[in-house]
């Protein structure tokens, strides 16, 4: 088993996991959401992303120059996944939020939106997979005897820089504090003048963004089809789940464990195992703490 | 909704209608009835207690002004302005709207940010963008009233103590450039002397045109310093005292 691989997996899905986690925390402790739409925002943010690039790899000025294209890509990518959250928001939040049970009804008017959008994007693009262009151009950064590349490092300094921005942004200005305020008590909030539904656009534009960031960096491993979203729904939920609901923090710690939980099955046992000790180890975690790692920490919204 | 009502009450000096005029006001959650028929004017300037027991509707009518109850009716116009109607559901839906017409709510019990700190707390009261770009000075002045404050801006608030979070729930309030403020029993659950504190504190805020109407279980807090008490029976208002006779006129309670 080569360790340094291993490690570097690790952090790499670790990254990418705790951004969608990340979203998912957001999302539910704000608005009460559990979003199962969340997959669509990811498969449909690639989408974005890949019509833009092959548009970009058309001009044959600036097709091999990576330093322009890859940023546009990515930026391609956050900004369809954060149009995709806003339209999820208006359709599944926006007319039932103060409705009589919304925590089963956003459930499954979410899990609606998403079977029927990933059906329009097979619909419109075909059950064929695409791939983006490297984003992260191509070099190696030999650290020992570790070897980090392009786009392994590429999607650690990106989505640590730009989630470390992102919590920046909540921490210090008026529009995160609203978040913030939300996240801990919606009938208060809306006593300091903090509307519901113009702050649930903003979170679901922000947490948009942050699946359409995932979605870039892990099509640099994987390929990008109308079904791509289920799996990182699923991951990205575990994740927050196993971090506790609610907790970004706790998002953070979960998706360290789990990403090297992956790495190390993979190493170990073989890839087709990582599912099983993914969840093996959810459901110790959570038999020990039922409400995750940081559940009792942050007292998150009550469900 | 105008952008500039909430400096509006401050500056004019001239005449002007009542702060708030409630008309047959009925509220209630679900299938319970807590308001009844309740009328209500309070003019500028005006500091009016509202004493009654547990449960007769003190804060429901706090909350039916605020448009968080969960349904209601009859008319309720601040500043001129109709905030009230008619309404089956979607308690707090317009809520944000409402307290942007210039109300400062200071609710009774916990309705406050476990995580934030103090300071986070008061800069979330700052909601206009006028009051958010002199949101230093204005900290500035509630630390003035509420010295114990000072040093506990970055602590959370779900750490404090009761008396310093109810400090921290009036602070909150007086952010922005209310018109009417609602504070629900400030001194309840705290010790005799930090209620008296608060209380004094309420007092020394200098209304200008603006108005509070202060709910209380006890009387004698309120008597001699408000400018009208009123209590509150079983959903309905009974019996009105200028506060210097509070204690002779025989109440319908």
């Amino acid at each position: 088993m080569d360790l340094g691989f291993v490690i570097v997996s690790a952090v790499t899905l670790a990254c990418i996991y705790g951004t969608l986690a990340i979203g998912i925390s957001i999302t539910w402790s704000s608005l009460g959401l559990i979003n199962m739409a969340y997959g669509l925002t990811f498969a449909t943010a690639g989408y974005g992303a890949w019509l833009v690039g092959d548009q970009l790899q058309a001009i044959d000025a600036i097709s091999d120059t990576t330093w322009i294209v890859g940023p546009i890509v990515i930026l391609a990518g956050i900004l369809t996944g954060a149009a995709c959250g806003v339209v999820i928001c208006a359709v599944t939040f926006i007319p039932i939020h103060d409705k009589p049970n919304f925590t089963v009804r956003g459930l499954i008017a979410s899990l609606a939106v998403s079977l029927i959008g990933t059906q329009v994007l097979l619909q419109v693009f075909g059950p064929r997979a695409k791939s983006l262009p490297p984003l992260f151009g191509d070099w190696e950064l030999p650290i020992g005897n570790v070897v980090i590349t392009a786009d392994k490092g590429g999607a650690m300094i990106s989505s640590i820089v730009l989630l470390a921005l992102a919590l920046r942004w909540m921490k210090s200005s008026r529009r995160g504090l609203e978040i913030r305020a939300m996240m801990m008590n919606p009938h208060a909030a809306s006593l300091v003048g903090i509307g519901v539904r113009r702050t649930g656009f903003y979170v679901m534009a922000l947490t948009g963004a942050l699946a359409g960031l995932a979605s870039v960096l892990l099509s640099q491993t994987y390929y990008i089809s109308p079904f791509s979203g289920l799996t990182p729904l699923i991951k990205g939920l575990s994740v927050a789940l196993l971090g506790g609901l609610g907790s970004v923090n706790g998002a953070i710690v979960a998706a360290v464990i789990l990403g090297t939980n992956e790495a190390l099955t993979s190493a170990l046992l073989g890839g087709q195992y990582a599912l099983i000790t993914q969840f093996l180890l959810i459901i110790i975690v959570l038999l020990f703490r039922p409400r995750g790692i940081a559940g009792i920490l942050d007292k998150a919204r009550e469900a | 909704m105008s952008k500039t009502y909430w400096n509006a009450p401050v500056a004019s000096s001239e005449p002007q209608g009542p702060i708030l005029e409630i008309k047959g006001l009925s509220a209630g959650y679900g299938p319970m009835r807590v308001i009844h028929d309740l009328d209500l004017v309070v003019r500028p300037g005006e500091r009016l207690g509202v004493v009654g027991l547990n449960g007769h509707g003190k804060s429901t009518l706090f909350l039916a002004i605020a448009g968080l109850t969960g349904w209601q009716r009859g008319s309720i116009k601040l500043n001129g302005r109709e905030v009230g109607g008619s309404r089956s559901q979607g308690p707090g839906r317009y809520t944000h709207l409402i307290v942007r017409q210039g109300l400062a709510v200071m609710p009774q019990g916990d309705e406050i940010f476990h995580g934030l700190t103090v300071e986070e707390h008061l800069d979330s009261g700052a909601f206009t963008p006028r009051a958010w770009r002199e949101r230093a000075p204005r900290k500035e002045r509630i630390l003035a009233i509420f010295p114990p404050l000072r040093k506990l801006m970055k602590v959370p608030v779900g750490r404090l103590s009761g008396g310093e979070r109810r400090m921290v729930s009036i602070g909150r309030g007086l952010m922005v450039d209310a018109a009417l403020f609602l504070v629900d029993e400030p001194s309840l659950g705290l010790a005799p002397k930090i209620g008296k504190g608060v209380m004094e504190a309420l007092m020394a805020i200098e209304l200008g045109s603006s108005a509070m109407i202060i709910a209380e279980q006890n009387v004698a807090l309120l008597e001699g310093r408000v400018d009208r008490i009123l209590g509150m029976h079983v959903g309905t208002l009974k019996g009105e005292a200028s506060t210097s006779l509070a204690s002779q006129t025989k109440r319908d309670l």
